[in-house]
């Protein structure tokens, strides 16, 4: 009975320590192509991104804080817009927010980068639950390398949203620019570290 | 009795100490004290008819008016009405927010005129209270017009509201006048001592760029050619790209290290080499204009929001993007993103919010200007 009774406490004990171990995981939410030498990317395109959100200007707006916020870490030269829509033009891509591997490759010849990123604005705004309110980003890139037109690195993130502090004080939660710095600070972390 | 006494004197202290913190006027620049008049030698100015980019009626005639009468109190000769229109129908001139060489040069030589007064109206609302903002600037003539002065006003008739709202301002008339007479004070005082703007000089620290890039390729203390061209706008405000270009002509001309090229050039070079902007400028493009107006840099960027309100509840916003491109690297050498909203770091019974666009606009670029230069 007690030789029964010791073997259940060891078995409680194993499971707890797998639920704890299972809580400690995290969920990835990018891919890092593992035989692709980041160190060769010295200058990227960032290509207009696809605007999900009922306002179409977001899109813009994000694309416009990633370029800076890539161009302030040092580690990347970003081409100009203007310079990627004259690149488009030549290269004659149809939807430029959803280029094909082979005008990928096209398109890094004519305006000689190493790399294109594209993505999707999947969410940007107010979110409510309840009486409480907040804003929200949704945001989703990848970058395909210019000589093969393969995705290197895919990744995405969502800031914002309603919290227990919202639910419970009320406030409307952080800033819209705010929410998009960290979302898009979440993004150029997962494609530098 | 003695306790009451102090009582009473507190009180007083307290109205006077409140009247004087809320006379102080928010957001509005000021020039605090009538400038001397210009020197009196016999300049021509041709002023052009007002360039509404308000989006709204506005009384452009009567503002361009009240110009001349006071550029003639001021001691200026004004090119009369008949001469201006007679020159304008000979050279087709329909745009009057800027003019390039061969019209500078036929100014000079045709109609002996020394300079060219521009005025672009940013905001006119006459709904209680009323606000004004507008950009005026002074463009010399002869082969190579440049920026003579350059500066601007934007007012909020509840700028400073004062006790029980003794400093109210509910009629645009009078602040209209309020508005001339600080922009002619600049103008006095630019002309007699070639010190340029308002005020200004050091804007806040929450206007600067929230994210930015400065290339180690700006050498610092070194003077740049720039060239502004009109930036994208994708706000719901019209005509704001054009705003942009010329709060950043006003702001980054403030500066000693930039030489800011008249925007009627940088227009002319655009008809000229026929660019059309998809997104922004490309780099041959930037090429062409940077070789054909002499230019250091491209200025380029885009507006996402520039919002003003109409009557005493709300909030201006702006916000925008902008980049700089060298001609010697062909590439960009400052990016930021810059956002603001009027009651930006305001806790306490509205004390330094600001009213307009106009005067956070300016501070946003004047704070970019200045990261740049140093």
């Amino acid at each position: 009975m007690k030789r029964i009774s010791k073997l259940n406490s060891l078995k409680l004990l194993f499971l707890l320590a797998f639920l704890l171990l299972i809580a400690c995981a995290s969920h990835r939410s990018s891919y890092l192509d593992p035989n692709m030498d980041f160190g060769t990317i010295k200058s990227v395109a960032v290509m207009p991104l696809t605007g999900l959100a009922r306002d179409q200007v977001v899109a813009e707006r994000v694309r416009d804080v990633f370029i800076n916020k890539l161009l302030a870490t040092g580690a990347v030269y970003v081409l100009p817009v203007g310079e990627v829509a004259r690149g488009v033009a030549r290269a004659e891509i149809s939807n430029p927010t959803t280029p094909s591997s082979e005008e990928v490759v096209k398109l890094g010849g004519i305006i000689k980068v190493q790399a294109v990123i594209t993505g999707a604005v999947m969410e940007y705004g107010e979110v409510r639950s309840g009486t409480a309110a907040a804003n929200v980003v949704s945001v989703a890139l990848q970058m395909m390398e210019a000589q093969t037109g393969r995705v290197v690195w895919s990744a995405s993130s969502a800031k914002g949203g309603v919290t227990i502090w919202d639910r419970l004080f009320g406030g409307g939660g952080q800033p819209m620019n705010t929410v998009t710095e960290k979302a898009v600070n979440d993004l150029i972390n997962k494609l530098l570290k | 009795m003695i306790s009451s006494t102090n009582f009473l004197s507190k009180v007083a202290w307290v109205f006077i100490f409140g009247f004087l913190s809320f006379s102080i006027p928010s957001g509005a620049q000021e020039v605090k004290k009538e400038d001397s008049v210009i020197p009196k030698g016999r300049i021509t100015i041709a002023v052009f008819p007002v360039e509404n980019l308000s989006g709204t009626l506005a009384p452009s005639k009567e503002i361009r008016q009240i110009f001349i009468e006071k550029l003639r109190a001021n001691g200026f000769d004004v090119l009369d009405e008949g001469t201006l229109e007679l020159f304008m129908a000979k050279y087709r001139i329909r745009y009057t927010g800027g003019i390039n060489r061969e019209i500078a040069k036929a100014f000079k030589q045709e109609v002996g005129t020394d300079g060219v007064l521009m005025t672009t109206l940013e905001l006119y609302n006459d709904t209680n209270p009323p606000k004004i903002s507008f950009i005026s600037r002074l463009v010399s003539t002869g082969d190579s017009p440049t920026i003579s002065w350059i500066d601007g006003v934007g007012l909020s008739g509840d700028d400073s509201r004062g006790l029980l709202d003794l400093g109210l301002i509910e009629d645009p008339k009078i602040l209209l006048d309020k508005a001339m007479k600080l922009v002619f004070d600049s103008l006095n005082r630019s002309l007699s001592t070639g010190t340029m703007g308002i005020g200004g000089g050091n804007p806040k620290r929450k206007f600067r760029p929230k994210i930015f890039y400065r290339s180690p390729i700006l050498e610092p203390g070194r003077k740049y050619t720039v060239a502004i061209v009109p930036f994208f706008n994708y706000s719901l405000r019209k005509y704001a790209g054009d705003l942009m270009v010329l709060h950043f002509a006003k702001e980054l001309k403030r500066f000693k290290t930039f030489d800011v090229i008249e925007p009627g050039m940088v227009r002319q070079v655009f008809l000229q080499v026929r660019i059309i902007m998809d997104q922004g400028i490309s780099l041959a493009d930037a090429e062409s204009v940077m070789s054909l107006l002499n230019a250091d840099l491209i200025l380029t960027g885009g507006v996402t929001d520039y919002e003003d309100y109409q009557g005493g509840v709300g909030k201006p916003k702006v916000s925008f993007s902008a980049q700089l491109i060298e001609r010697k690297s062909r590439g960009v050498v400052w990016s930021s993103t810059s956002y603001n909203q009027g009651d930006d770091g305001v806790f306490f019974f509205e004390q330094g919010k600001i009213r307009t666009a106009y005067v956070m606009a300016s501070q946003m670029a004047e704070a970019i200007g200045k990261m740049i230069g140093k």
